[in-house]
């Protein structure tokens, strides 16, 4: 293998994405487009769910028990303490009323306090054994569950947080919850929101595609045009063609992960503990990988237009069992040992526990070496592939 | 009998090399020493029968019961224009695709300088020009002859002489910054044809290079190509042109995979007793002029 050659290769298809521009835009802003999608509207948890507030609740007026010096109405402090930014709170009086814009599809729920809820709450504190309970009624569409799931997460952190609040009104501390949670974290913490979990997954997934599908082209278009027969016509070798190639994916690889990484910093701010250049390793690795699975690819299609046929093919399998959006644990169990046969996991969860938990070589050189593996199997194939004569 | 070089032709019948004296389009009278066959040679292009540059041992291939190549047998020498003329589909491409070594041939064998294909060593000396464009639009003229220059591990410098010389050939030079997909067709085949021959190879495989380019750059293609040739360069050119083939030292003519013919061009029309080698394909083909 002549250097000097792999280096005419990898030169000569940089120059092509100069000239271009239209593939060059799709090398960077496809994946700077998923990170600011996905970021600004997949980013956080839901936000503005409609949601009916029914409060019915009488309240108690100061004296009646000697633990209440003030006049109390926990339903409304529960409804002032509700997340306005992730419900959207229409006061109503009418409890059918409620009910039936859940039902129009104008709320996502009605949370009703019933008229007695404040005397049962205190009833609960101060007779055992308790023979009455306080009730929330929450009527719910849950047709959408993140939505639902939030509702409810939602209503029971308020509740939480409204009655730590009590215990200082109350001057008592019985109502404590009698369990509490203690969390200290390993790796992130409270502050850890979704996209700093999604960006390394985005990376490695943009990587994936935009190499795998530019592979494809190129090389259906090297055979089609019959440049490919002529570059066999010459003293150079199948080896320096693919790793001419390698090496000019790789230098997009790189330019594509700054791109993102910084852009995800600047705009979402996002955590990287890890070792920046170790998640570049991890993404030439991938890059590579699927270089070679796009030579390989790009043999089963005449053309391009049958090569655009294979982004689904790619596209959903990546998306849905590699663990970009969802955790591989949410996958049915049955389907979950397909994950295994997709590299995009290993690069993902690389990726991952470099940015996120800032792991070493020692801690994820599983995923690595099985990248490795990958990228070793597709190269060396699509080399064969090339020396094939018909 | 064939003639051969100026100074040498080849008796038909034992095939011995005798020596003559002679120019190109003069007629001389040989006498063969082993055989004893004697006539009238004419001189029509010349060159080296001392030196092989390809041989072909029944060449076959077949795609499935398809045969494309039946057979073939052919010597091809040093400095010579050799013609593959025949319809579509007669295997004229598959031929060359095996001479290159883009095909493996289902039998038989081919010797490029004396090694036996498929040999990488021998391909710094060998020049291709595909069918197909074979260029890549999205670079610019210069970008293709210098990737195309770089493969073949020539310096910098004489690559640098050796793309204005072709461009200059190819009369391209002002378009040498431009994006090869917004050049003519035409245009698109000339920069292919000045990257086949950029490294300047011994042996060029020209694929129809005159389909679609205008007689007056065809006849400046040929005046090269008859320049390359006293150089001793040996071409080895598909066409559909029967006025090309007249300018070929021999023609082989191909018929369904077969060669049904294989000589110089005046010696198969004086044998078949036509005037053009349209009528002479057809009269081979067994066909009755129209």
């Amino acid at each position: 293998m002549k250097l000097r050659r792999t280096l005419a290769f990898s030169r000569r298809a940089l120059l092509q994405f100069r000239h271009d521009r239209r593939t060059f835009a799709f090398v960077l802003i496809m994946p700077l487009l998923m990170i600011l999608i996905f970021g600004y509207t997949f980013g956080g948890d839901v936000k503005n769910i409609a949601v009916e507030v029914v409060n019915q609740d009488t309240g108690l007026s100061p004296g009646i028990s000697p633990l209440l010096p003030q006049e109390l109405f926990i339903a409304k402090n529960i409804t002032k303490n509700f997340d306005r930014n992730t419900l959207s709170l229409h006061e109503n009086t009418n409890i059918n009323n409620a009910r039936q814009k859940v039902h129009d599809g104008k709320a996502w729920a009605a949370i009703i306090f019933p008229a007695n809820f404040t005397q049962n709450f205190l009833t609960t504190l101060t007779t055992q054994p308790r023979t009455v309970h306080p009730k929330v009624e929450v009527y719910l569409d849950a047709s959408n569950p993140t939505i639902s799931t939030a509702i409810i997460k939602t209503i029971s952190q308020t509740i939480q947080t409204t009655l730590k609040e009590l215990t200082t009104t109350l001057n008592k501390t019985q109502i404590e919850m009698p369990i509490t949670i203690e969390q200290t974290y390993a790796y992130g913490g409270s502050d850890t929101r979704f996209i700093d979990y999604f960006a390394p997954g985005v990376i490695s997934f943009a990587i994936m595609m935009v190499t795998t599908m530019i592979t494809i082209i190129l090389f259906v278009n090297e055979r089609r045009n019959g440049t490919l027969q002529r570059l066999l016509v010459s003293p150079a070798s199948e080896s320096e063609i693919v790793a001419g190639y390698a090496l000019a994916f790789a230098v997009i690889g790189v330019f594509q992960s700054i791109v993102v990484l910084v852009a995800a910093i600047l705009l979402f701010n996002i955590t990287i503990i890890g070792n920046i250049f170790l998640a570049l390793v991890v993404i030439l690795l991938l890059a590579f990988g699927h270089q070679g699975l796009g030579i390989l690819l790009s043999a089963a299609a005449k053309n391009e237009m049958q090569a655009v046929q294979f982004i689904p093919l790619i596209i959903f399998p990546s998306i849905l069992l590699a663990g970009l959006f969802w955790p591989i644990e949410s996958i049915p169990d049955y389907l979950q040992p397909l994950s295994y046969f997709i590299p995009l996991r290993y690069g993902i969860d690389a990726e991952r526990s470099i940015m996120l938990r800032g792991w070493g070589i020692g801690e994820i050189w599983v995923d690595i070496t099985i990248l490795i593996i990958f990228a070793f199997l597709t190269l060396t194939a699509s080399v064969l592939l090339l020396k094939r004569k018909d | 009998m064939r003639g051969i070089t100026q100074k040498q032709v080849r008796c038909p019948r034992c095939n011995t090399v005798l020596t003559c004296s002679g120019d190109p389009g003069e007629i001389v009278n040989v006498t063969c020493p082993c055989c004893g066959e004697h006539g009238k040679v004419t001189f029509e292009r010349s060159f080296d029968a001392t030196t092989t540059v390809i041989e072909i041992q029944k060449l076959t291939k077949t795609f499935g019961k398809f045969t494309a190549v039946d057979n073939l047998e052919l010597t091809i020498y040093k400095g010579e224009i050799y013609g593959l003329l025949g319809p579509n589909g007669s295997g004229k491409t598959t031929i060359i695709k095996m001479l290159t070594g883009l095909l493996q041939p289902t039998a038989g064998t081919t010797k490029l300088f004396g090694q036996t294909l498929p040999c990488k060593s021998i391909m710094n000396n060998i020049g291709y020009m595909p069918q197909d464009t074979a260029i890549y639009i999205d670079n610019t003229v210069h970008e293709n002859l210098f990737f195309f220059g770089s493969i073949y591990g020539i310096s910098k410098q004489h690559l640098e002489k050796r793309e204005r010389e072709m461009l200059e050939f190819v009369d391209l030079f002002k378009w040498r910054e431009s994006l090869v997909s917004t050049l003519s067709g035409g245009m698109k085949h000339r920069v292919s044809l000045a990257c086949a021959l950029i490294h300047e190879p011994k042996l060029v495989f020209l694929d129809e290079p005159t389909v679609g380019v205008d007689p007056e750059l065809r006849a400046i293609f040929w005046e090269y190509f008859e320049s390359m040739v006293k150089k001793g360069i040996t071409v080895i050119i598909t066409t559909h042109y029967m006025d090309e083939a007249n300018r070929c030292s021999r023609v082989g003519l191909l018929r369904q995979g077969k060669l049904i013919a294989d000589g110089r061009p005046s010696d198969l029309k004086n044998n078949t007793r036509t005037t053009s080698m349209e009528d002479t394909f057809l009269a081979l083909a067994g066909r009755k002029k129209p």
